[in-house]
């Protein structure tokens, strides 16, 4: 029963930390959110930005697009229809998106704070009325395109990029966790 | 544990289901037990309404801001706050419900993945590709400081430069350069390196440059497109051209390519390069000769005609006209006849043709050949090149008052560009103007003060300006350089900061035509995405930060609206011309200007108030009164190289979008089959072509569509590929441009370069 607990208590940290990774705008704020996961490995404030934003952000062409709509629809867009049914699920689970035409749902830190609340929802609130709909959330959409995105960005990794190679190892872990937890009846 | 995809997906999809769920979802307290993020709880939840999203369309106008002739009236598409497609505007008769290609792959490009989203800041210096996010606070905070600290040591804002041209010419994107000129006299690139000695050439002859309507070319007898490619590159013109050809005109394509539009033509004639301006006299010579001219016209109406047959009957040679053209003389002659007998007849002349060291001289020679037919000031014909007759707003946004105590440049006027310029005293300083077409090389002269901040809007350097090698050290010595651009391109790899714009559809413009004569409103139909701001908020900011940090040393608003700022560019004459009572008409559509046929009551703005053969301007500032012919330039090397625009692009624009990219993935190297053989090349085989400025290796493409002895690259810029064809122009000047805009064009069609198969 603790195993479990604290098994369940981890599964929402690392979402957390994840979410957090992925939503910082700073080099302050990613190098915390980066710290949170306690890896050996420490990298400079500076130098981990810059390394994200490589990776994920720009200015140049990045090296892994942060947006499903890149990996399901179209390799060139974004605010595409994936975007808009991610859109539809977030309003029918009854999220407000203050971003909302700003900044795509899609975004791989939108779509992980929708998660982590999801998963709060059941582990912390014991309420599963939208535990279907997180299900098909993860593993119509999720598990479709971030597994894409770790691929590409593996396969675009440098030596000397050891900081996102973790994270992205953390992600592929959890996702690993979440995808045999459930699966569709149909 | 399992889910029901089926009938999570009746849920979203069926507004019943949706309803009944979202009933539940607020009775199950799940709202005030959700923990909050980037997501927040909706308290506003609407289970009333079964949920279908906003299904219906909401439309705005829009308008393109490209720097192309046919300036699309727009009609966009949004629904839930994301464009879903565009169309052209149905209203105006000239864009006629269809966009091109670039056009309507604006969907594409608004919501493009590569779109710049933030302000960065190039960390580890220009060119190091390695980039920090920064607010825009932070960014607007370096450059106001910056030019604080520059203006207290070196007493002005000379040292701070703004080179902006043509990446979007809505009405309001002169608030660029009302920024520059609401924080004192600063340095501009002036000029333009696109059409200025044709617009010095008809200035010389008419006092002018004002075309017909294009519209009207449907009833037209005759029409000549020389040097021009409209079906590439202004394919709504083109309707009109089958119009007349199918009412029986004759279309003739003189060029020395073998393009989309010759193809179309009733007949083509593969002139020699730089040679119009000697078929031009020489066809004007067999009209005099044939009592064809139109003399009642001529004595009426123009000034010098004497003087310009005296040139004729003495220089022009038709054997010579012939060799030195590569055109048969029969067929010269043919040409000429039947041009002056079909009224009315025209011609449309394109902006590659006076791309040349004789480029205006030829302009000038087909002017008079257009005059001497008594084709000028009359319906469906004109000596075609473009107009601003439309282009009187206000230029509010441009119009800022320099602060108090402002000190600026006192050396000679220079150049000042074509499209807006505000009147008024003369002041005792100027801004300092350096010439575009030599970006690099004049910003590294540039002295007392040396220029040390650089602001790139609305123009990608690197792709557009010549000497490649010379850019990037005019950039490295620079203290700071500043990009606001849409993409990051090759010049935004050299910058210090970048900031992300607005496309047209994220803010409000007003846009008018260079060629037509519509008027189109542009809204704002979509939000900005990501953090991105348009030139006139950036403009407000730095304002705003600046006044903080010195009080008075900014003029430019501290808040702008671009609807506010777009509302204050209209004004009575403009309402006048395209008969409105106010801008909200164009709501509903573009309109179209007040019908006008340049030059019918032959009054022309020469000083002799007529049409000049004869220019004492011409002889003043460029050495000959008369369109005589001048030679082209010899060449420097083997092969000459011409570098048209493409079909699939606009300068750097619209190439980097999937859709251009899947028709036209990589840049080629057009060769006529002779000179292949000779060099061994066949098609699809990578060649370099070099020259004494640069090597570029392309691939081949071996088409007789070039003449032998020419190779052709396109004007474009790609993404992913090192390839920009004026690494191998030198910044040799064509011979007029300097009297209207101060500063003469780039004779880029005059580049020579050599081959060889790799």
């Amino acid at each position: 029963m603790q195993n479990d607990l604290l098994s369940r208590s981890e599964r929402l940290a690392t979402l957390k930390r994840l979410r957090d990774f992925f939503n910082a705008h700073n080099s302050q704020t990613l190098k915390e959110a980066y710290d949170a996961f306690s890896l050996e490995h420490s990298i400079d404030e500076d130098e981990l930005e810059i390394l994200f934003n490589r990776y994920f952000v720009g200015p140049m062409e990045p090296i892994a697009d942060p947006f499903a709509s890149v990996y399901i629809d179209d390799p060139q867009s974004v605010m595409t229809q994936s975007t808009l049914h991610v859109r539809s699920l977030y309003e029918t689970m009854g999220f407000f998106y203050p971003l909302k035409n700003i900044v795509p749902e899609d975004h791989i830190g939108v779509e992980l704070d929708a998660y982590y609340q999801l998963i709060y929802l059941e582990e912390v609130k014991n309420v599963a009325y939208l535990s279907e709909l997180r299900y098909y959330f993860f593993h119509e959409h999720i598990a479709v395109w971030m597994p894409q995105l770790i691929e590409r960005a593996m396969h675009g990794r440098s030596e000397g990029d050891n900081a996102i190679h973790f994270i992205l190892n953390e992600l592929k872990s959890f996702l690993i966790r979440e995808t045999t937890t459930t699966r569709s009846h149909e | 544990m399992s889910y029901s995809k089926a009938k999570v997906e009746e849920i979203l999809n069926n507004t019943i289901s949706r309803r009944s769920f979202l009933k539940g979802l607020a009775a199950s307290g799940v709202l005030s037990a959700l923990p909050g993020g980037v997501l927040e709880a909706n308290e506003d939840l609407n289970t009333k309404i079964p949920y279908s999203g906003e299904k219906s369309y909401q439309t705005f106008r829009n308008a393109c801001p490209r720097n192309c002739y046919d300036t699309c009236s727009i009609k966009t598409y949004v629904k839930d706050g994301v464009m879903q497609f565009i169309e052209g505007a149905q209203e105006s008769t000239y864009t006629r419900g269809g966009c091109c290609v670039k056009g309507n792959s604006y969907v594409k490009r608004v919501y493009s993945a590569r779109r710049l989203k933030y302000p960065m800041m190039q960390v580890g210096g220009k060119g190091s590709g390695t980039w920090k996010r920064i607010s825009w606070d932070q960014a607007i905070d370096i450059i106001a400081k910056k030019l604080l600290d520059m203006k207290k040591e070196d007493g002005t804002l000379l040292g701070a430069a703004l080179t902006k041209y043509s990446g979007n010419f809505g009405i309001t994107h002169y608030g660029i350069e009302g920024m520059f000129n609401s924080i004192g006299y600063t340095t501009r690139l002036a000029g333009t390196p696109c059409w200025p000695a044709g617009i010095d050439a008809q200035n010389l002859d008419m006092g002018d440059m004002w075309c017909n309507d294009p519209e009207e070319m449907k009833d037209s007898k005759f029409i000549i497109l020389w040097g021009v490619n409209p079906a590439a590159n202004s394919v709504h013109s083109m309707k009109y051209i089958y119009e007349a050809k199918s009412k029986g005109a004759k279309v003739v394509v003189i060029d020395p390519i073998f393009t989309e539009t010759a193809s179309k033509a009733s007949q083509y004639l593969q002139i020699k390069t730089g040679t119009d301006g000697l078929l031009a006299l020489g066809m004007a010579k067999i009209i005099i000769d044939a009592k064809l001219h139109d003399q009642k016209w001529l004595d009426a109406h123009s000034k010098g005609y004497k003087e310009y047959k005296a040139y004729l009957d003495k220089e022009v040679k038709l054997d010579d006209v012939s060799k030195v053209t590569g055109i048969p003389l029969a067929m010269i002659k043919e040409l000429a006849l039947s041009f002056a007998k079909a009224k009315p007849a025209t011609v449309w002349m394109g902006y590659g043709m006076q791309r040349h060291t004789n480029g205006g001289s030829m302009i000038r020679a087909i002017d008079a050949l257009v005059a001497v037919s008594g084709n000028i000031g009359k319906y469906a014909g004109g000596a075609r090149y473009g107009h601003l007759n439309t282009w009187g707003f206000n230029y509010a946004a441009l119009s800022q008052v320099k602060p108090e105590g402002s000190v600026g440049y006192t050396g000679p006027e220079g150049a000042k560009g074509e499209f807006a310029q505000v009147g008024g005293e003369k002041a005792a300083y100027t801004d300092r103007f350096l010439n575009i077409n030599k970006t690099a090389r004049e910003l590294m002269s540039a002295k007392e003060p040396k220029v040390r901040l650089l602001w790139v809007a609305c123009k990608n350097v690197f792709a557009q300006d010549f000497d490649r090698n010379q850019l990037i050290r005019a950039f490295q010595q620079l203290d700071l350089v500043v990009v606001a651009d849409q993409f990051f391109n090759e010049t935004a790899k050299w910058a210090d900061i970048v900031l992300p714009v607005t496309t047209q559809f994220e803010e409000y413009d007003v846009n008018v035509s260079y060629w037509h004569y519509w008027l189109s409103i542009n809204e704002q139909a979509i939000k900005p995405l990501f953090e991105i701001k348009s030139d006139l908020e950036i403009a407000a900011m730095l304002s705003k930060r600046m006044n903080q940090l010195s009080k008075g040393s900014c003029t430019f608003p501290q808040s702008v609206d671009s609807k506010e700022m777009t509302i204050k560019e209209f004004n009575p004459a403009i309402y006048e011309q395209f008969g409105i009572q106010s801008w909200e008409e164009l709501k509903k559509g573009p309109v179209k200007a007040k019908a006008v046929i340049p030059y019918a009551d032959g009054k022309f703005k020469t000083p002799s108030g007529k049409f000049e053969f004869y220019s004492d301007k011409a002889l003043e500032l460029f050495g000959s009164a008369l369109p005589a012919y001048l030679e082209v330039r010899k060449p420097y090397d083997r092969f000459r190289m011409t570098s048209p625009h493409s079909r699939w692009s606009l300068h750097s624009q619209f190439q980097n979008l999937e859709w251009m990219e899947d028709f036209h993935p990589e840049p080629y190297v057009y060769i006529n089959p002779d000179d292949a053989e000779e060099k061994m090349v066949d098609t699809d085989d990578m060649v370099a072509v070099f020259n004494r400025q640069g090597v570029l290796r392309v691939r081949a493409k071996v088409t007789d569509n070039v003449q032998k002895g020419t190779l052709l690259m396109y004007e474009q810029y790609y993404h992913n590929k090192i390839y920009n064809v004026n690494e191998l122009v030198d910044d040799t000047s064509s011979d007029m441009g300097a009297f209207k805009t101060g500063a003469p064009g780039v004779a880029l069609h005059d580049t020579f370069v050599n081959f060889k198969k790799l």
